[in-house]
């Protein structure tokens, strides 16, 4: 069989093996496990073990659960509800101010933790009653939670982008920082939105603002500084070329576990239990789907199939844009359906030589990916962030909060299409510190 | 929805099978966990000796990938039980609780065979590193049977949970993909 069709073959049989429900990794290895057996005979088979356990003989991957469990101890704290206070009495004399912060909250929070989901719980909680209470429509409310809730995959340290970079091979380093000024982007974009939209709904009683003294914006800082300076050290040392990412990781992640236990108080052994046992759910979680995705790969390279698809691309006579938009539409969809890590994995080794044959920077291509992903989290059917609200917010209507987040998908939207006029957004950062990369 | 199912662990209803793999799986995810951390520690002090003491290191980043990679494995059978491995229940989630309950058992039956598979070349893989007395090709140079266990021992307790999974559904004590009838 020639290997396009066989590529059409697996890819079918993809959709349907994941589809039954079994669990995404289990899923690529019996799909792998399949198409070896058919085209390649037993024998094959007799190799998965051994490339299943070299996928993840990489120190890059150790990345990895550190920065889950910097996530993981920031978000067991009241850390979230802080960084909203803080926000909250610093910008108070910005119009539409509590939108506006809980927005920023939103991306502060979310480059700590790297988590959609815990992101929206943890400043949700705290974002939304208030938000209603003085008045703001539910739908900006929610909305504008969960779409802030996305960030954390686009702004640095991202797990996503680490995923990404370890598929691809592309370098962690310049990849955080393509995330920084597209992030900044987002936020301004959903910042714009927000305001218009309350301001739209006539209710300008919310504009109006409680004043805060100097002494309540000074008390609130000292305890939400020394998680944003883990942060910035953690970034400083990976760029200041101290450290690679996994070893800054490692620092960072014993200095959040520290602060967690120091500020917070998290003393008690279950509660630490709890931060160590779900960063360890996580982590396997991933570094599983990255083993498995491994094999698949193996399966696809060995069978030609990745190959023959690059190749057939570049005798396509289409534009690359609308290559580009193609690939697009396919990751948003791949995004409705699967988390981010799975569609990144599973995809990267085929669409990573279509790209550069197209002459799309990888580097560019990792922004515009993760921002699709951002979409599916607030998305039907998957949308995890929309059900996190739900879950937090009982009382507003499903199909509210869904009405708030589209306008946010289309912010999203817009900003993947700035990228594509801009592609500097995205690359000038890390040519501009660590060198042009070509 | 995809993602990690909401619902909470799985269930054992006192059958004394389900609750010994239960208790492996918790005490291998103990391990994984501690790993991990150890993990953490060796990295810091791995960057103690290099940039505090200007000393070097010869063995820390070998040991830290092959503790990821043990975390990794040995975890697999305890975020199976926490259900934490995400996939996709869309169709599962239409399905009527016969065809559903019927499906479950489908892919449950296909998890088993295949990391019975990857169980059975994977502990061929170990016996050959330790037949043979393999040892990395660095300066460290560890026997390579040491790291290698991970892989039998891993997908052969993902194995048994996998099989305990797929009991509690046909005794109808655990729900098929963890998802509770509604009403």
């Amino acid at each position: 069989m020639d290997p396009l069709t066989l590529g059409a073959l697996v890819a079918f049989a993809t959709i349907i093996v994941l589809f039954s429900g079994v669990s995404v990794a289990i899923g690529l290895l019996i799909v792998s496990a399949g198409f070896l057996i058919v085209f390649d005979g037993m024998r094959s088979l007799e190799l998965m073990p051994e490339i299943f356990f070299g996928k993840l003989d990489n120190f890059a991957l150790l990345s990895i659960p550190m920065f889950i469990i910097m996530g993981a101890s920031i978000a067991s704290t009241r850390a979230g509800a802080d960084l909203y206070e803080a926000l909250e009495r610093w910008l108070t004399r910005v119009p539409g101010g509590l939108v506006i912060s809980n927005l920023g909250a939103c991306a502060l929070f979310a480059a700590m933790s790297g988590s959609s989901p815990a992101t929206c719980a943890a400043i949700g909680k705290m974002g939304i009653p208030e938000m209603r209470k003085r008045g703001y429509p539910d739908g900006v409310a929610a909305g504008s939670i969960a779409a802030g809730g996305t960030l954390g995959i686009l702004i640095p340290p991202s797990v996503t982008m680490i995923v990404y970079g370890i598929a691809t091979e592309t370098s962690i380093g310049r990849l955080f920082l393509a995330g920084v000024f597209p992030g900044l982007l987002l936020v301004g974009l959903f910042m714009a939105w927000s305001l218009y939209s309350t301001w739209k709904s006539g209710n300008t009683a919310v504009m109006s603002r409680t004043v805060y003294s100097w002494k309540e914006k000074l008390e609130i800082l000292p305890r939400v500084l020394p998680f944003i300076g883990i942060i910035i050290g953690v970034l400083y040392a990976m760029y200041g070329g101290i450290a690679t990412p996994s070893e800054t990781a490692a620092v960072g992640a014993l200095l959040c576990l520290l602060i967690a236990m120091i500020i917070y108080k998290l003393w008690a052994p279950s509660a630490l239990w709890t931060v160590l046992r779900d960063s360890t759910k996580e982590s396997v979680m991933i570094l599983f789907i990255i083993a498995a995705a491994g094999v698949f790969s193996y399966m696809l390279s060995s069978l030609f199939i990745t190959q023959a698809i690059a190749e057939w691309i570049g005798t396509l006579e289409v534009n690359r844009w609308v290559l580009m938009g193609a690939i697009n539409v396919f990751l948003l969809v791949a995004g409705f359906f699967l988390p981010p890590v799975a569609v990144i994995l599973m995809t990267a080794p085929v669409l990573l030589p279509i790209i550069t044959t197209a002459g799309f920077d990888p580097i560019w291509f990792a922004v515009i990916l993760t921002i699709n992903m951002e979409i599916g989290l607030i998305s039907p059917p998957v949308g995890l962030n929309l059900y996190v609200i739900n879950g937090i917010a009982p009382d507003i209507k499903l199909k509210t909060i869904l009405m708030g987040s589209l306008p946010f998908v289309a912010c999203m939207v817009i900003a993947i299409l700035i990228l594509c006029i801009f592609p500097g957004i995205a690359t000038w950062l890390p040519d501009a510190v660590m060198g042009p990369s070509f | 929805m995809a993602g990690q199912s909401s619902a909470a662990v799985a269930r054992t209803g006192g059958n004394p099978f389900l609750k010994a793999v239960a208790a492996l799986s918790t005490l291998a995810g103990w391990l994984s966990a501690s790993m991990i951390v150890i993990a953490v520690g060796l990295t810091c002090q791995m960057i103690f000796i290099r940039f505090v003491l200007n000393g070097s290191t010869v063995w820390q980043t070998e040991a830290v990938i092959y503790l990821v990679v043990a975390a990794t494995l040995i975890g697999l059978p305890y975020v199976q039980r926490l259900r934490g491995h995400v996939n996709v229940d869309l169709i599962p989630l239409m399905m009527g609780p016969r065809l559903r309950r019927n499906m479950a058992i489908f892919t449950l039956s296909m998890s088993i065979l295949i990391i019975g598979i990857m169980l059975f070349y994977g502990f061929e893989y170990w016996h050959f590193a330790w037949d043979r007395g393999w040892r990395s090709d660095t300066v460290w140079g560890p026997k390579l049977w040491i790291p290698y266990l991970a892989i039998p021992l891993g997908f052969g307790l993902l194995m048994l949970q996998l099989i305990a999974d797929l009991v509690a559904v046909i005794m109808r004590i655990d729900a098929p993909f963890g998802l509770e009838e509604k009403g």
